[in-house]
């Protein structure tokens, strides 16, 4: 999966975790998540960090990081792609 | 104590009954889903894409409430629920279960809980004062009324909100028919919430003057309130009892409508709002939307200038209420 793949697939789970009623489209990969945006607060920060262990295995280790890697949809698949285990074979 | 402002959500379209009226038929159906308004209007749109129905419907019947009685801040907030937040309960469950306990979501958890309701009512309000919820089966609404009544005396010039609400889900629904809990009744759901204050106005939709529950009572206690009612309130014009089709408490119910009188007129609410354990909720909304209009309109049955109303109920439990309600 390429990156622009990762950033839509990323949008339509979004979506999905926490009920938003827009549509992929609606949402600009760089636009913030919190606050402006798409308006998301804390709850909705805890469900990306389980969407980013259950989908993608990938555990935030610093907590201090979180600003940083749910500033945006362009944020979080730059820290997925970077923090991925090779597929083996 | 009065009700100065009251909405209901029901299998039955009521929300908007004060200004659009609302034709009161039975509902012909074997599960009863409520008639959702559009909450777009009531609440922020951000907010209901975490609610789940029962929560949804909740919040909306309770700022309806406030919003026709002109209050922003309640005194109390007091819910009664049997089931409480199925919805969500199931979803938390099932992952619980799916993800071997491990990576749970926050969202269906916090909102699990019984209190989950009033406590987003008041979180929507902002509103730090005494927040309740009783859970006590098919008394879940009484004892909140009860509740209602004491802070009232207590705080004689303040407003309490105060409701109920149950859901019926797909898991609850299946469970419950497998207990033979539908055979007579079909399965409802509703919320209704209430603005009740010591004194009335205006806008006032009726007065509570009385609520009573028994548990398991002997027959002479069950006995010497009914009657104690009767001569007490010289003419109840109609009884809105919660009997269902072929209910096993039938005698029951003959007897106590044959304590207040025979010739009263009897409306069986449960046709409208389906079988939960918190119906009273909306029988007590019907009652004092009759009162507040002034007249009785149930199909076949019509009565003009309507001025006291009882509610009794009574489940194979042995729970047994009373709520009397008078006109303003």
């Amino acid at each position: 999966m390429n990156r622009d793949q990762l950033v839509e697939e990323l949008k339509q789970q979004i979506i999905e975790q926490l009920n938003l009623q827009v549509k992929p489209s609606d949402i600009v990969a760089a636009d913030p998540l919190f606050n402006e945006g798409l308006g998301l607060d804390s709850i909705d920060a805890l469900e990306l960090i389980v969407l980013m262990q259950q989908k993608y295995r990938i555990k935030l280790a610093n907590a201090e990081d979180g600003p940083k890697v749910f500033q945006s949809v362009d944020t979080m698949a730059d820290f997925i792609i970077a923090n991925q285990t090779p597929q083996a074979g | 104590m009065f009700i100065n402002g009251a909405s209901a959500i029901s299998p039955l379209p009521v929300f908007d009954a004060v200004s659009a009226g609302v034709n009161v038929v039975p509902v012909l159906t074997q599960r009863g889903k409520v008639t959702e308004p559009d909450y777009g209007s009531l609440i922020d749109q951000k907010l209901i894409r975490r609610m789940s129905r029962i929560i949804r419907m909740g919040v909306a019947t309770a700022m309806d409430a406030l919003k026709q009685a002109g209050i922003q801040d309640p005194d109390a907030i007091l819910t009664g629920t049997a089931y409480g937040c199925l919805e969500d309960t199931g979803i938390f469950l099932k992952r619980l279960v799916e993800n071997k306990e491990e990576m749970l979501t926050p969202t269906a958890f916090i909102q699990s809980t019984h209190n989950t309701v009033g406590a987003q009512v008041a979180l929507l309000l902002k509103c730090h004062s005494y927040n309740n919820t009783y859970v006590q089966r098919s008394h879940s609404f009484e004892l909140s009324l009860m509740d209602a009544r004491l802070w009232l005396t207590e705080n004689p010039g303040s407003s309490v909100l105060v409701g109920a609400a149950d859901e019926l889900t797909d898991y609850s629904y299946a469970l419950l028919e497998r207990f033979a809990q539908f055979r007579n009744q079909w399965g409802g759901e509703g919320a209704a919430y209430f603005l009740v204050q010591s004194e009335s106005n205006s806008a006032s939709w009726a007065r509570i003057e009385q609520i009573y529950t028994l548990f398991q009572p002997d027959l002479e206690e069950i006995t010497a309130f009914a009657t104690k009612l009767s001569e007490e309130q010289n003419g109840i014009d109609l009884l809105l009892s919660g009997m269902e089709s072929g209910d096993v408490n039938a005698d029951q119910y003959a007897r106590i409508h044959g304590f207040i009188g025979e010739d009263i007129p009897v409306i069986h609410y449960k046709q409208y709002c389906g079988s939960y354990p918190t119906a009273t909720a909306f029988a007590c909304w019907l009652g004092a939307f009759w009162l507040k209009t002034g007249k009785v309109d149930a199909g076949s049955l019509q009565l003009n200038a309507p001025k006291r109303i009882l509610i009794y109920q009574t489940d194979s439990m042995g729970y047994h209420s009373f709520i009397l309600l008078k006109s303003c």
